[in-house]
Formats: structure tokens, C-alpha cells, sequence
């Protein structure tokens, strides 16, 4: 190499056609004294090169011995773990759309119970009132009548709760557990 | 040995996964792992500081790779490509820093007539990652990639993410960092 720049103070600092040179000398091992003398001189004068020089030699011998000390898994070891992982996320994605089917029925059964309700609270308090009436009618006292007909009442509201819960509740498991 | 967390026809299934989702066949998977994988792992050790990490991500940045729907023009093309998948990994995995120097750097110094030679170099090395520690990690993966792999600055922008216009100038401000760090703690 025989035109190489000189690091002079024209030479914005970190610019130098010879710092690919530089590298590619250190990290073959020949620098410094298996290449060329001229890039070795010019790399005393120029700070980019003696910089590059330097860090070069510092991280290529850090390297070198890493790759020696590293241990690293078999590539078949890596490939079947690959495999193995690729498989299960396969079937995450293949299960995903039934996932919505629930989703989408779960809303639908919601939506049914709630227009049943809907369609049936109006009614309530008039069959209510008809039991009521009714079991006045046939218990002599008045008393005894109106504690059974708000015990039949509340149980029906309990009993309607309960249905919505035990319907509702067997969802809501399973929305929360799915991802386990 | 055999596996007892999968069946054989879970087995099965992964090795058709295998064949219809990655990117090449486990022939050529060996081949091109046996050519990369210690200076990638060598690489994310650097990045990261910690062993037990950078084989986590070594593992990550070989399937990510793998399922990755590239065509790659060449060798050159798909090495680079499988560091930039290092990259970024480590860049998502800042919840640590930089964690403590491999205990590898000053565990084996040899009992021997070259020990005090090996010493200097165990101590150089040491005091190379403690210096690395400070730098920040992409200064630390341009800084690797430009001189311990010889990469180019178009290489290093592609892998690193940054414009090849600016990586001269980005690449001299990290090196006077490194040195000036070393400097600093008179270590060169």
C-alpha cells in the first residue's frame, strides 16, 4: 500500500480511507508484523487508525477467547426445541378461533336470558298478586296469608338468582381459567 | 434419551411443524448453527452481561430465525440477519442492564510458565468488559460488530438499525469512548 494518508490536522478525526485495512489487519492476525509496513507506519500518525488499531486488538483478542470458553446448546437441541415450540404455538393459533365461538355464544346465551327475564318481570307482579289473592281467599287468616304469599315471593327471586348464577357462573370460569 | 413430557405423536407433530413453518431443513440448520452460533452467543453475552441470559436469547434468536419468511440473497445476508434478531432482542430485554462480568474472564488462569501472561490477559479482558459495561448497548453492539466480527458500516446500520451515514461518525464516538473509559480507570 503505497498512498496512504497521513492523520494530519486536515483530516476531519474520524475519518480514514485506512481503518477497513486497519481492522481487517488485526483481526486476521497480522497486525502488526505480518502486513504491510506502510499501514503499520501511516496507523502511528493517524489517531483513527491507532484508535481503531487499538480497540480492535483489545475486542478481537476478548473474542477469540470467548468462542473458545463459550458453551454453546447442540443444533439439534436448539432445532427440536424450536420444533417443539413452533407445534405448541401452531396449536395456540389453531385453538384461537374457538375461542371466539365461546366468546360468541356465551353472549348469545347471556342475551336469551336476559330477554327471558325481560319478558317475564312484567308478569310477575300481577301472578304475584293473583297467588296472593288467592291464598287469601283460602286461609281463613289474613295474617297467615300475606306471610305465605311474600315468602313465595322472595323465593322466587331467589330462586330466579340462583338460576342466572348457576348459569352464568360456569362462563365466567371458564373466561377466566382458559388461558391455564 | 427419552422424553417424557411429549408422546410420539406430539413428536411427530413438532417435526411436521417443523417442516411446514421453518424457514430451512435441519441439514442446513446444523450447518449454518455450527458457523454462527458462538459468535452469536459470544456476541449477546457481550450485549447483555450475563451468561444465563444470553443463552435464553441465543435459543430466542435461533427460532425467531427460524420462523423468520426472509429469502436471503446470501450467506452474508442471512448472518446478518440472524444478528440483527440478536439486536434487537437484547434491546427488548433491558429490564437488566448490565449485569456481572463472566466469571469465565478471571476463573482459569493456568498454573503454569505463560501464567503471568495469562494473567495480563484474563486482567486486559476484564477490564475491557468493565469498560464495555459503561458504554451504552448499542455503542456496544456497533463496537463488537465493527471489531471483533470485521463487519462493514452498512452491515453494522442494518443489524443495529441506524443510517449507514451516520455510523462513522456514531462508531468514533463510541471507540473514544471505550478508550477514554480505560483511560480513565488506567487500564491501557
Amino acid at each position: 500500500m503505497t498512498h496512504l494518508r497521513q492523520g494530519d490536522g486536515g483530516q476531519a478525526a474520524c475519518d480514514c480511507p485506512n481503518e477497513t485495512a486497519v481492522v481487517n489487519a488485526v483481526l486476521s492476525g497480522s497486525w502488526p508484523h505480518g502486513c504491510d509496513e506502510a499501514l503499520v507506519a501511516h496507523a502511528q500518525h493517524c489517531l483513527t487508525c491507532s484508535e481503531v488499531a487499538s480497540v480492535s486488538i483489545l475486542l478481537r483478542e476478548d473474542s477469540e477467547h470467548s468462542r473458545i470458553e463459550a458453551h454453546v446448546p447442540a443444533a439439534g437441541q436448539v432445532w427440536w426445541r424450536a420444533a417443539v415450540r413452533a407445534r405448541l404455538e401452531s396449536t395456540h393459533a389453531a385453538a384461537r378461533p374457538m375461542t371466539w365461538m365461546h366468546g360468541i355464544t356465551a353472549a348469545i346465551v347471556a342475551g336469551v336470558v336476559l330477554a327471558a327475564l325481560t319478558a317475564i318481570f312484567p308478569v310477575l307482579p300481577s301472578a304475584f298478586n293473583t297467588a296472593w289473592t288467592f291464598a287469601r281467599e283460602l286461609l281463613p287468616n289474613p295474617e297467615i296469608a300475606t306471610a305465605i304469599g311474600d315468602g313465595l315471593r322472595l323465593s322466587l327471586f331467589v330462586g330466579l338468582g340462583a338460576a342466572v348464577l348457576m348459569l352464568l357462573a360456569p362462563l365466567a370460569l371458564y373466561f377466566v381459567l382458559r388461558e391455564d | 434419551m427419552r422424553d417424557i413430557t411429549l408422546t410420539d405423536m406430539e413428536r411427530l407433530g413438532a417435526l411436521d411443524e417443523a417442516d411446514r413453518t421453518f424457514q430451512m431443513t435441519e441439514e442446513a440448520f446444523r450447518t449454518f448453527y455450527e458457523l454462527t452460533a458462538r459468535p452469536v452467543r459470544v456476541y449477546l453475552a457481550r450485549l447483555t452481561g450475563d451468561d444465563r441470559i444470553a443463552d435464553d436469547l441465543l435459543q430466542e434468536t435461533y427460532y425467531r430465525f427460524l420462523r423468520a419468511n426472509v429469502k436471503f440473497d446470501s450467506d452474508e445476508h442471512r448472518r446478518n440477519y440472524l444478528f440483527r434478531i440478536a439486536t434487537n432482542l437484547v434491546h427488548d430485554h433491558r429490564r437488566k442492564p448490565f449485569l456481572e462480568v463472566p466469571a469465565t474472564v478471571i476463573a482459569d488462569l493456568p498454573d503454569s510458565a505463560t501464567a503471568a501472561q495469562s494473567a495480563e490477559r484474563a486482567a486486559r479482558r476484564l477490564d475491557l468488559h468493565r469498560a464495555m459495561k459503561q458504554l451504552k448497548p448499542r455503542e456496544r453492539s456497533m463496537l463488537w460488530l465493527a471489531y471483533a466480527q470485521g463487519w462493514s458500516h452498512e452491515e453494522i446500520a442494518g443489524a443495529v438499525g441506524v443510517k449507514t451515514s451516520s455510523m462513522k461518525q456514531m462508531l468514533h464516538r463510541a471507540r473514544q469512548r471505550l478508550l477514554a473509559v480505560m483511560h480513565r480507570g488506567g487500564r491501557l
